[in-house]
């Protein structure tokens, strides 16, 4: 499995639209996130310490009250990223992996759980996305924000690697939160997107957990209960083809894994978020039909086209794509991530724990 | 056969716990040898361990088969 969507495609909501900046993570949706972080308290382990932008929202995430900031990195070099950014590292924790007091402990339980030489290992730990996935997993951080210098590959990796996966799924993925302004007279009503930007043409397992993933996603930040469906051409029948047959494969591995979830498909998109579209075309309704608020598409082509165009057509905010399906949450930045972003990211995955 | 080929071979082979026979000059380690693609970054640390280098992690995440291993780790001794 590889990302398939360069993170420099990313289309966090750093935009109203027609290109103007705003300070969007104290607006809208995203408040309620930056709200939900405050109240829990938690930290987060940066990894990539030396990069000015990450200082920067290090420091406004300390400032904020979003999370304990942990910078990693030499710090000589982040105090040189600080004094380039213009901020103060005063309260915020920086740890260098290299000379760490923790290096020995992480290697060493490292080590054990990846059947490795201990000399091996270390050479792993050292590397800050790694020491940073085993502070999350060892419970020193409660989320991990990186990717402004590192592929989504490697920040995967160092996930699956280090904190590993939730119980029973098997698939990194990502999703979209997509926050539509005016949707059926509801007012930015949110929507989970999946799988928009890393697996290409997943199998029924995949898609399986991509769905299992989302549908947790889903409820920790919609506000409400998830409700899953599973995109196709067809809707419960109405047509046959291989390509449904992989989404009725998938709704199967689900049942079978989590029955009680409101998990359900095949179904088009208008039946699965329009009651009275579900109402007709779906024979046995449920409470999915009509009323779906995480979506989840059966390839990367279908997902990527379709967020897009319902960010631009329907004026909609993008928000990710967020890592889903660790053990805990961690998540992939845009190479061109701002300041900014890095704050929402981390306001959104400290709500997510 | 050059010594860092049969190194990176026997290193490969170690790593993936598979056979020594099996890995070829030209194998591939996902496709042929069966790793999976987040093993890759195991299998650069096993690199840096065997020949004592620091490989730069972006340029390691191109090393997709042993002839290109070999040619990586070269250029680094």
């Amino acid at each position: 499995m590889c990302p398939a969507v360069s993170n420099n495609l990313i289309a966090k909501a750093t935009a109203d639209g027609r290109g103007r900046e705003r300070k969007w993570y104290t607006m809208g949706v995203i408040s309620r996130f930056v709200e939900q972080a405050k109240a829990k308290a938690g930290s987060v382990v940066l990894p990539e310490g030396t990069d000015e932008r990450i200082v920067q929202a290090a420091r406004q995430i300390k400032d904020d009250g979003i999370a304990d900031p942990i910078l990693l990195g030499p710090a000589d070099e982040v105090q040189e990223a600080a004094k380039q950014a213009g901020v103060s590292l005063d309260g915020i924790r920086v740890i260098d992996p290299k000379t760490s007091d923790k290096l020995e402990s992480y290697t060493a339980v490292y080590a054990k759980a990846r059947e490795m030489k201990p000399t091996i290992a270390a050479r792993m730990v050292k590397r800050a996305l790694f020491f940073g996935g085993m502070m999350v997993a060892q419970g020193d951080a409660d989320t991990m924000v990186a990717g402004v210098a590192h592929a989504t590959a490697t920040v995967i990796q160092a996930g699956a690697l280090t904190v590993g996966y939730a119980p029973g799924i098997e698939t990194a993925s990502s999703f979209f939160l997509m926050v539509i302004p005016d949707f059926q007279d509801q007012r930015d009503k949110p929507f989970i997107y999946a799988d928009c930007a890393v697996n290409i043409a997943p199998t029924p397992a995949e898609l399986a957990d991509i769905a299992l993933a989302s549908h947790a996603s889903g409820e920790k930040l919609l506000g409400e209960p998830a409700r899953t469906a599973l995109l196709s051409f067809s809707t419960q029948g109405s047509a046959s083809h291989e390509h449904i047959d992989k989404v009725t494969s998938t709704l199967a591995i689900v049942k079978q894994r989590a029955a009680d979830l409101h998990i359900d498909g095949e179904f088009q998109a208008d039946a699965a978020i329009i009651p009275s579209v579900g109402a007709k075309k779906v024979k046995q309704p449920g409470p999915v039909v009509g009323n779906a608020n995480v979506l989840i598409f059966p390839d990367l082509n279908a997902g990527n086209i379709a967020y897009k165009l319902t960010q631009y057509m329907a004026n909609a905010q993008a928000i990710g794509p967020f890592l889903q399906g660790f053990a805990k949450p961690i998540s992939d930045l845009s190479r061109g991530a701002s300041a900014q972003d890095v704050v929402a990211t981390t306001a959104i995955c400290i709500a997510m724990t | 056969m050059s010594d860092t080929a049969e190194r990176v071979k026997k290193v490969a082979a170690e790593t993936l716990k598979i056979d020594l026979s099996m890995v070829k000059d030209d194998s591939r380690f996902v496709e042929d040898l069966g790793a999976e693609s987040i093993l890759s970054v195991v299998l650069v640390a096993a690199f840096e361990e065997e020949f004592d280098i620091e490989m730069d992690e972006q340029g390691a995440l191109g090393v997709k088969d042993v002839s290109t291993a070999v040619t990586f780790i070269e250029k680094h001794l």
